[in-house]
């Protein structure tokens, strides 16, 4: 069993899991895991399937309840937070299995997205004023630019259901950033992309992230992409988080030659 | 029944078109509009026979207190949905149409047995705003009008966008920062605030109200409105209120075939059109084809 982790002074960092366990029924999904992410890191989450990955995810975004444990944003508890709350605290998410607003076209996707910047005064927008036209024209302008910055934004009036998979991904991570978020949480967002789109994706996330100054946490399978993505990765493995550290130090961690990559490199 | 009558008639038939919309239009499957309208109804019954003071001094009721009824009407309505809409729009899908189902009946009940409702034979001899058909037309189309203003505009703020967000994705909407039970209850609200103010009119419009003016089946044709015309603009209930209302007067004509054709036009319409009459992308491609002559 696992020692529980050094309590690492959780001073600075960002978002801190601690001792963190989900259990569904008979199986226990996550098991005391516990992990920080320091401000402005792009922190990777690695391990094969049914290791609990995404599970982490739903609890941090408040799509799930953690049994046991505490999440801890910036300087207060998360944890049983609905997800509209924690989405506002800055938290911005995508999905595995891609959860656009199908039938609505890209640009709606992202002004969505935008939903909290886009508080109007009532009566002025019930009358159709020019003073609300104008922002609603400043918020299309905003969320254009989010999607020429996903490179999407000539396909901004097809529906979102319409596009390839991989432009499908580029879009949701252009909605989630249009919420506005200081950490995003990518669940798998170069999963059905060609080797090109991911060495795209890759340099995307690194401008994202000194662009809108983002703390990134990303769930990918593809290892060679994380290896060279990541500051930090943590493996997990039936629920448990067997390594953490520096992808070079993960690549060497005896246990996760084990567990995850096989008979290594 | 005249012409101008079944203008009425269309109009509050487009009118709980619009309260049954809105809620689907985020994605709830509420009944509950007869039971609103029925509320609205009893407000303007009451308010009208039992406070003598409203029915002014002249020939005529006043329309000064009309006005006040449905003034009243609007927030009684909009009270009761949003006390019962916090716990019933947590149910999703059939359950949601299956509470608001009984919420109508526990009312039917309820006003077929309480006294101040007047009971089985409700409550007679409401008073008349206007000398004849005319002015209930005008009535009815001024408030559906404003209705369909109303409407357009939600449609254009964050609010219909958000609606339109949690139709398609719950989950998604939420984690993009939606509060969408919130929404919901908008919706809602403003759904039973419109089948309350066409309650009041078709009061008065009929002489008389009693409990079986809102029921099951007022509610199952008032979704067939919204299923017939589309769910995903206003424009569809509206047509699919007005067409649906009139048709079996419009039918007249071809004699004892009439029912039969107009059960045929429910049944095609969901078959040949799916998503309604009128879609977005529909409207949208006759705007380009009359663009371009």
């Amino acid at each position: 069993m696992q020692v529980p982790s050094a309590q690492a002074t959780a001073a600075a960092s960002l978002l801190a899991l601690e001792e963190v366990s989900c259990r569904f029924g008979g199986l226990l999904a996550l098991d005391r895991v516990s992990l920080q992410v320091q401000p402005g890191e792009i922190f990777g989450l690695i391990g094969p399937n049914g290791a609990g990955k995404t599970t982490l995810f739903n609890l941090i975004s408040g799509v799930g309840r953690p049994t046991a444990g505490s999440i801890r944003w910036s300087d207060g508890a998360i944890n049983g937070l609905p997800p509209d709350r924690i989405n506002r605290l800055g938290i911005g998410r995508t999905f595995q299995n891609l959860r656009l607003f199908q039938r609505l076209s890209c640009l709606e996707n992202v002004l969505i997205g935008l939903h909290h910047s886009a508080r109007a005064p009532l009566l002025p927008a019930l009358l159709g004023r020019r003073s609300f036209r104008q922002s609603q024209g400043e918020l299309r302008q905003r969320a254009l630019e989010l999607l020429e910055l996903v490179d999407l934004a000539d396909t901004a009036r097809q529906p979102a259901g319409s596009l390839p998979y991989g432009s499908q991904r580029r879009l949701e991570i252009a909605r989630a950033l249009a919420t506005a978020p200081r950490l995003l949480l990518l669940d798998e967002p170069a999963a059905g992309m060609n080797p090109i789109e991911k060495e795209e994706l890759s340099a995307l996330i690194r401008r994202l992230r000194s662009r809108f100054d983002l703390t990134v946490l990303v769930i990918e399978h593809h290892v060679p992409l994380m290896m060279s993505l990541c500051d930090r990765l943590a493996v997990l493995n039936f629920g448990r988080r067997i390594a953490l550290g520096t992808p070079e130090s993960v690549r060497h961690d005896p246990a996760v030659i084990e567990a995850y990559l096989g008979v290594s490199s | 029944m005249s012409d101008l009558s079944l203008l009425v008639q269309m109009g509050f038939g487009a009118l709980l078109a619009l309260s049954v919309y809105l809620p689907l239009r985020c994605g709830q499957l509420s009944l509950a509009t007869p039971g609103f309208y029925v509320i609205g109804g009893y407000v303007a019954a009451l308010l009208s026979t039992r406070w003598p003071a409203l029915s002014g001094d002249g020939a005529g009721y006043p329309l000064t207190s009309l006005a006040l009824e449905l003034v009243v009407a609007a927030p009684v309505a909009a009270a009761v949905a949003l006390v019962l809409g916090r716990p019933v729009l947590q149910l999703r899908g059939i359950y949601l149409a299956i509470a608001t189902i009984a919420l109508v009946e526990i009312l039917r009940v309820l006003n077929l047995n309480l006294a101040w409702s007047g009971g089985a034979v409700g409550i007679f001899g409401i008073p008349q705003p206007f000398a004849g058909p005319g002015g209930y037309a005008l009535a009815t189309w001024v408030l559906l009008a404003l209705v369909c203003w109303l409407c357009a505009r939600l449609e254009a703020m964050r609010l219909g966008r958000a609606m339109a967000a949690i139709r398609d994705d719950e989950l998604a909407a939420r984690c993009m920062g939606i509060p969408s039970a919130d929404v919901k209850l908008t919706a809602f609200v403003i759904s039973a605030v419109i089948a309350a103010l066409t309650g009041v009119l078709a009061a008065h419009f009929l002489n008389t109200w009693n409990a079986r003016q809102g029921g099951f089946d007022a509610s199952i044709t008032t979704l067939a409105f919204v299923v017939f015309g589309g769910s995903r603009i206003w424009l569809g209930p509206v047509l699919g209120g007005l067409v649906i209302t009139a048709l079996p007067e419009l039918l007249r004509p071809v004699g004892d075939l009439r029912l039969i054709l107009f059960g045929l036009v429910i049944l095609l319409g969901p078959i040949l059109f799916p998503q309604g009459l009128i879609t977005p992308e529909r409207l949208a491609r006759l705007q380009q084809t009359l663009r371009r002559p």
